[in-house]
């Protein structure tokens, strides 16, 4: 008899789980049909291409820059993956810069309190620096260039990891350590097998933390000064008075950064960490 | 069969707040441990047997005086087993007691899972630490360090963590495992009755860490906790230890 409730209770329980993931579904495909709906009357009631192209005229030009202009030969379908590329592959590097300059600075900030003091201020200044600044720099300095944008994005990481990585570093367990040093283990093997893995999970979470800057400063800088790249892309729309193609343009850059950051950051990390959905308190 | 020679040790720490006293944690003692016997170190909270443990293993270094772990003449092979059990928690069980093993060879993997098996973990190697309860951690720790072989096993109060009834199970094991690879072993522990139960000999530290008293115990291995003569014993003990009145440490 008691199983019998507990059966029902906890089907039940499922019952409503699944009944609560439907209702997610419902109000987010609500929420988009609202949306577009809305933007569509607003763009039949403003009546101006110029100023607010309806989602028809959008998703025209969307499906031309996946597959080519057949009136423009220059439009061509490889259009999409050429500057999507362009801007990823920037945005990858620049992480590597950011990773590169940021973790041996977080090293030093962890394991030693004079660096710390002493870099503990530039590191949050930089850190506080709005993108747009960095986006200038790289142009004032670099012009139009493919490094530009990518120092950009290193050096609006670097803090985020710098300042990740000491924390990181500060809390490496002792007792592991000691651990280690009882059974013999080199200075070598507790650094890559005990203070390396603690670790990594800070450098992944400074990423993730400057991932969205990171992108926006990218953009910013393609914007400004580089001749391939969603931002570039946008700039080019926005001074053909191409507004369809601004705003395809933009809707996928945003598509593009939530897939990103939704399915692979995450999956990768699901993946590097898989030891720690076990971990538990106490 | 490692002999550990102890002595004039003396350890002090910094004064924790400033302006204050330094911390004697160990003050002078003199002992020596040869050969296969199981020497437990019993003690009130904070009368330096951890300090001791850790002055033994390298992990930290005397004030003044001298300790000597060899082995044959050579410095001794060391297995430790800690208070908790210090696994590494990216790593499976299995990649946790290779990681404490100098070669990855079959023979080497093997004997490791050897190890695993004779605390019951066989079904373990594949799983994290974070998959397994506190009782199943402190036995990866256990068989890690037995593993290794060594000349010489430090044990800080390895079951104190855990219940009793787990804490007792555990026992067992070691005492098995004892008996059939009779190693040096230091355990420290608080509890008289496990010390009574386990070893060949007693240590007992006062505060300020020196040298209250040397018991020896002539029992055959293994002895279970419901043994008559282990029960009269352990309350003989109990008694004297009543009638010392260690001070407690402020
Ligand atoms: N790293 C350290 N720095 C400063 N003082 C320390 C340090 N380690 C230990 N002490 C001090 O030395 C004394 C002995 O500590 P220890 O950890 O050896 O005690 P213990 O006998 O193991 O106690 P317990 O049974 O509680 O584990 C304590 O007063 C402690 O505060
Ligand atoms: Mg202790």
């Amino acid at each position: 008899m008691a199983g019998v409730l507990v059966d029902s209770a906890e089907a039940s329980a499922l019952g409503t789980a699944a009944g609560l993931r439907r209702r997610r579904y419902l109000a987010l495909v609500t929420g988009w049909v609202g949306f577009v709906a809305i933007w569509w009357l607003l763009s039949v009631w403003m009546d101006s291409d110029a100023r607010l192209p309806s989602p028809g005229r959008v998703w025209d030009e969307v499906w031309i820059i996946f597959n080519g202009d057949p009136t423009n030969s220059r439009n061509d379908g490889g259009i999409f993956w050429n500057n999507f590329l362009a801007s990823v592959i920037r945005v990858l590097l620049g992480f590597v810069v950011g990773v590169a300059m940021g973790t041996p600075l977080g090293f030093l900030m962890g394991r030693n309190r004079y660096w710390r003091a002493f870099l503990k201020s530039p590191v949050m200044i930089a850190g506080s620096i709005p993108g747009l600044t960095y986006a200038v720099m790289v142009l004032v300095v670099f012009g139009i260039s493919f490094v530009g944008p990518v120092l950009a994005i290193g050096l609006i990481s670097m803090p985020y990891i710098a300042i990740n990585v000491a924390e990181g570093v500060g809390g490496v367990d002792k007792g592991l350590l000691n651990m280690s040093r009882s059974f013999g283990r080199s200075e070598k093997q507790m650094f890559r097998d005990v203070v390396v893995p603690s670790v990594l999970p800070f450098i992944f979470a400074g990423v993730r933390l400057s991932f969205s800057l990171a992108w926006k400063v990218g953009q910013l800088t393609e914007v400004f000064g580089a001749s391939q790249g969603i931002g570039f892309q946008i700039r080019r729309n926005f001074q053909l008075f191409n507004m369809p193609a601004v705003i395809a343009w933009i809707g996928l850059f945003i598509i593009f950064m939530l897939v990103l950051e939704r399915f692979v950051l995450v999956r990768i990390e699901r993946k590097l960490f898989r030891w720690r959905q076990w971990e538990r308190e106490g | 069969m490692a002999k550990v020679t102890v002595s004039k040790l003396a350890k002090l720490f910094p004064p924790p707040i400033k302006g204050g006293d330094v911390v004697r944690a160990i003050t002078n003692i003199d002992f020596e441990v040869d050969g296969n016997v199981f020497v437990s170190i019993v003690g009130p909270s904070g009368c330096g047997k951890s300090t001791l443990l850790n002055i033994l293993s390298g992990v930290d270094t005397p004030t003044s005086g001298s300790v000597t772990v060899t082995e044959a003449g050579k410095p001794a092979k060391l297995g430790y087993v800690f208070q908790d059990a210090r696994l590494l928690p990216w790593r499976s069980v299995m990649d946790n007691m290779m990681y404490v093993r100098d070669d990855a060879s079959e023979e080497s993997v093997a004997n490791a899972a050897k190890y695993l098996s004779m605390v019951g973990l066989d079904h373990t190697h594949e799983m994290f630490p974070g998959q397994l309860s506190g009782g199943m951690q402190q036995r990866v720790g256990i068989a890690r360090a037995f593993s290794v072989e060594p000349d010489l096993l430090l044990m800080d109060e390895p079951f104190s963590h855990l219940d009793a009834m787990t804490a007792r199970s555990l026992r067992d094991h070691l005492q098995d495992l004892w008996s059939r690879t009779r190693k040096t072993v230091l355990f420290v522990t608080h509890d008289v009755m496990e010390a009574v139960q386990l070893s060949d000999r007693i240590i007992v530290l006062a505060p300020g860490g020196v040298i209250y008293d040397d018991i020896s115990i002539d029992l055959p291995h293994p002895r279970k906790a419901s043994d008559p003569k282990v029960a009269t014993l352990q309350a003989e003990i109990l008694g004297q230890f009543e009638n010392m009145q260690i001070p407690a440490v402020e």
